[in-house]
């Protein structure tokens, strides 16, 4: 098993990786971070130009049980599982991707 | 008849011929010279009529439609004056050029030549550098293409401003030096022919041709071979001449001298296939022979417009920069690529362990 989790973190791209840092960060400030917020920062940063591409990104995730997608009102939030965890830190490890910021974390 | 264009045109026309007609755009200019025949070349701003054309030569272009019919009128045949820096002289001519330029043929009698003085690139404003790399580029060369000019001769002011001389000697100068040249007919007609012949029919006729003319003039020794000292005494006051296509010549030996002299001059230019038109006189004066020769040669606009480049060029990098220092207070930037990547590194490191620090304290490690 730790080599199928092995190659799921290899399968990850910067996008995923930017998705689970800006989830960790506002976690860590107890703000909600949700598909929206998440479209438009890949958007600014030119990573994606679609909304499609952006729920691509977040489903990936949420299908290896990287995140936890929950409805809350009218959004859905987005929060890291301890998988998630585990394949970021085995991204930053590795030092595979730059971070980048998050706008709606700066606000 | 002989006309000068703009200030420096003028003034150069007037002290050749004391008779001339002198244009300008300001009449303040035109009165500064006792000229009998005066035009003046109507342009109106807003304010009434110029007084000056800034350096414009686009001002001049204007002015010339004023002038247009008159001007045409009294060229025909005769000498321009101009210079190709300033906004009066490098506009008008310049039209004039065009006009030229347009018109099917201009029989030989009727052909213009023209006396333009170029600025000395080192040292004179960058302005003038540029409208003169406009005026060889466009116009004259386009006119030279036509065939429907004279002469041209291209004096420059290089020699005023290496020896500091002062306008009035330099100009001077540069005209005793013309009038040496263009005396040939008239001393072949006064003094006594001995061999040749050149008179003011084939004066006229060398003058109506289409080329860059650079003339000279020294005491000739028969014992130094001609082109050793023809090199040596190049007119400093023109452009130095290329391989000539066609030349004119003539030899004044003193009472008694030798009048077979000439023969190593034609042999001189027989090995460039040039054939040139000669008058050999005897002129009692003279204790010396003294030769004056004029070399007709093509010469390439866009050469001369790339040695004006790249002194324009130099001129405009030390325009910016004087500009920079002047009005932007850019601090030194020094940037140690060693440092900024430590610091880049540094800062990447750090990121990556406030995130796993993050997990942690979120209890997702």
């Amino acid at each position: 098993m730790e080599q199928l989790f092995k190659d799921q973190v290899d399968g990850l791209q910067e996008a995923h990786f930017l998705v689970l840092y800006w989830v960790t960060t506002a976690e860590d400030r107890k703000l909600r971070y949700n598909i929206t917020n998440c479209f438009d920062d890949l958007k600014s940063l030119r990573i994606t130009r679609t909304k499609q591409t952006a729920a691509a990104v977040v489903e990936a995730l949420r299908a290896l049980r990287f995140i936890d997608v929950r409805d809350e009102g009218n959004r859905r939030n987005i929060y890291i599982t301890a998988y998630g965890a585990r394949a970021l830190e085995a991204l930053v490890l590795r030092r595979a991707f730059a971070v980048k910021k998050s706008a709606f974390l700066e606000v | 008849m002989t006309m000068g264009i703009g200030g420096a045109g003028s003034k150069l026309a007037f002290l050749y011929d004391g008779e001339a007609t002198i244009v300008n755009v300001s009449e303040a200019e035109l009165s500064k010279l006792p000229a009998k025949n005066r035009i003046l070349a109507v342009v109106h701003s807003a304010t009434g009529q110029l007084r000056g054309s800034r350096k414009n030569p686009q001002i001049g272009r204007e002015a010339f439609l004023s002038i247009k019919r008159e001007m045409l009128a009294q060229i025909c045949g005769n000498l321009v004056f101009s210079s190709t820096g300033g906004g009066t002289g490098n506009g008008i001519t310049a039209s004039l050029l065009d006009d030229l330029a347009h018109r099917e043929t201009v029989p030989a009698g009727e052909k213009t030549a023209f006396v333009l003085l170029l600025p000395y690139a080192k040292l004179e404003p960058a302005e003038f550098i540029d409208n003169t790399i406009g005026f060889l580029r466009g116009p004259l060369s386009q006119a030279i293409d036509s065939g429907n000019t004279g002469n041209i001769f291209l004096f420059t002011n290089r020699l005023k401003f290496e020896s500091k001389l002062s306008e009035q000697d330099y100009n001077a100068a540069l005209i005793e030096s013309l009038k040496v040249f263009m005396a040939i007919p008239r001393k072949g007609e006064s003094f006594r022919l001995l061999d040749g012949h050149v008179d003011y029919e084939d004066f006229d006729l060398y003058l109506s041709k289409p080329y860059f003319n650079h003339f000279t003039y020294f005491h000739y020794d028969p014992e130094v071979d001609f082109q050793k000292q023809l090199e040596a005494n190049l007119n400093p006051y023109l452009l130095p001449p290329e391989k000539p296509i066609e030349a004119l010549f003539l030899l004044e030996v003193p009472a008694g001298g030798d009048p077979t002299l000439f023969y190593d001059i034609l042999s001189h230019f027989a090995k460039d296939n040039v054939t040139p038109v000669y008058s050999v006189v005897e002129n009692p004066e003279l204790d010396k022979p003294f030769v004056t020769v004029s070399l007709l040669y093509s010469r390439k606009p866009a050469e001369l417009v790339d040695d004006f480049n790249r002194v324009s060029h130099a001129h405009t990098q030390a325009k910016v920069r004087k500009s920079l220092e002047q009005h932007v207070p850019l601090p030194v930037l020094r940037v140690s690529l060693e440092s900024e990547a430590k610091r880049q590194g540094k800062q990447q490191g750090a990121d990556e362990a406030e995130i796993l620090t993050v997990l942690r304290r979120l209890g997702k490690l």
